[in-house]
């Protein structure tokens, strides 16, 4: 009996020494790929690709109830709203017919004047639609997994856009998944205009809703309101594509309210607009017609 | 009288459970929720399952399933690759060795408990952020924001948890 008891306390000392060692060499690999991961980041990023091909088709069932229910509750929002909204359009749409006219007008001048320069016209952009299937980082990362990838052309440094504005650039292209950095994390940095004056700045993102202007040339013609718009500087971003507006002056600093609400996001364009962008770390395949 | 195949799987899946649970509570973390305002303060549901099967089931979720679960959230996550199996290992260790203090105590000072270790893996997750890349640190409030978020939901997940471990686990 004594025995046994002995040979029971001894394996129990063994199994909690075995978990001790486990847990230690468990955290000690976690430092280890905490290194490499800075270190070898074409590596990890390869991981990264392969693991969100794979999870992609689970992540992109499991969002669908949700994108169900957010579907049902606009519905019913616009149902409610169905005669204020309705009186809201037509007026919108007696505006857009003058615009309309006159944009018909300067496009006709356009044309003639080009025709006069002799002008190369820019290559046209192709895009891809694509679902967003998870909203991943919480708050220490902001970016999010899109249902196309390099299959559908699409390629690291593209830009990403709803109809509203720029959401983003893909970070990562797998086959059949990419991730997106979103304009609000962290690593984004963005050469912008703001204002009407042309005021050139970076616009970087921290991890909150707003992000802030940075190297402003000059911070006092800038009030709220003011419409954020990239600049094209550094190739990463054509010019003119529209991001926000200012929504804060204070004491230097300069935040802008992005017309893209990152919680918002069901379907996003990835626009090629021909570019190699700074974040592309190897050079692009010729460009394919899409339609 | 031994037990059929039939059983023995049966059992077998009955086991995985935990790891099932806190696997799809990690990916449904990533799920888009269309709430404004709550994706950049998204709570630590991984985290939560971690703590709640460590205290109840020690033996159904040891060290190796946590880390592959750590893993697999940084991967796919775009984080530091191993800042999330740190903080979850470090979790897993705490309870392990204070298994005396945990056991059956009330919820309310499980719950203290789990507030204070959330936190504390918070700060780590925080300073593994900052150091891991190259822009510096997210801000401070938005960081508590999170960690606030994940100890105001724990009773919810673990009463949900608590419930599926009374009607599948065998005791």
């Amino acid at each position: 009996m004594r025995q046994t008891t002995g040979q029971i306390s001894r394996f129990g000392t063994l199994k909690s020494l075995m978990q001790r060692f486990a847990f230690l060499a468990l955290i000690g690999i976690t430092f280890a790929l905490m290194l490499i991961g800075k270190a070898d980041t074409v590596l990890v990023d390869r991981a990264r690709i392969a693991v969100t091909d794979a999870v992609t088709p689970i992540l992109r069932v499991i969002s669908e109830p949700a994108g169900l229910i957010a579907n049902f509750i606009n519905n019913i929002h616009e149902l409610a709203n169905i005669r204020e909204e309705n009186a809201e359009l037509r007026e919108t749409n007696a505006r857009l017919l003058q615009w309309q006219a006159a944009a018909q007008k300067l496009e006709s001048e356009n044309q003639s004047l080009r025709n006069l320069l002799s002008l190369v016209p820019e290559p046209s952009a192709t895009f891809v639609t694509a679902r967003v299937v998870a909203d991943t980082g919480g708050a220490f990362a902001q970016s999010i997994i899109i249902t196309a990838g390099t299959q559908s052309g699409v390629r690291k440094g593209q830009v990403v856009m709803t109809g509203e504005g720029v959401v983003g650039r893909v970070m990562q292209a797998g086959l059949y998944s990419s991730r997106v950095l979103l304009i609000t994390d962290i690593n984004s940095r963005i050469p912008i205009l703001v204002g009407d004056s042309g005021n050139r700045a970076i616009m970087a993102g921290d991890n909150t809703l707003r992000p802030r202007l940075r190297y402003l040339s000059n911070r006092t013609g800038v009030v709220p309101g003011d419409k954020v718009v990239t600049s094209g500087d550094a190739e990463a971003f054509p010019a003119g594509l529209p991001i926000g507006q200012v929504a804060r002056v204070d004491d230097g600093v300069v935040e802008v309210e992005p017309y893209v609400v990152r919680d918002k996001l069901q379907h996003v364009r990835v626009v090629d607009f021909g570019l190699e962008g700074i974040l592309a770390d190897q050079p692009p395949p010729a460009p394919q017609a899409k339609k | 009288m031994g037990t059929t195949f039939l059983q023995r799987l049966d059992l077998g899946a009955r086991r995985l459970m935990p790891f099932g649970i806190t696997l799809i509570l990690m990916l449904f973390a990533m799920t888009p929720t269309y709430i404004t305002g709550l994706s950049h303060i998204t709570p630590m549901y991984a985290f939560m399952a971690v703590y709640f099967w460590s205290i109840y089931r020690p033996d159904l979720l040891g060290y190796g399933t946590v880390f592959f679960i750590g893993i697999l959230e940084d991967l796919l996550a775009g984080t530091p690759l191993g800042s999330s199996a740190l903080i979850l290992l470090v979790c897993q260790r705490l309870v392990f060795s204070q298994q005396k203090f945990f056991n059956s105590r009330p919820f309310g000072l499980i719950w203290a408990a789990f507030a204070l270790l959330t936190i504390g893996a918070s700060l780590i997750r925080w300073v593994c952020f900052g150091l891991a890349g190259t822009t510096g640190f997210t801000p401070f409030p938005t960081m508590v924001a999170g960690a606030l978020m994940t100890i105001a939901l724990y009773p919810l997940v673990a009463w949900i948890m608590a419930k599926a471990q009374m009607k599948l686990l065998p005791q």
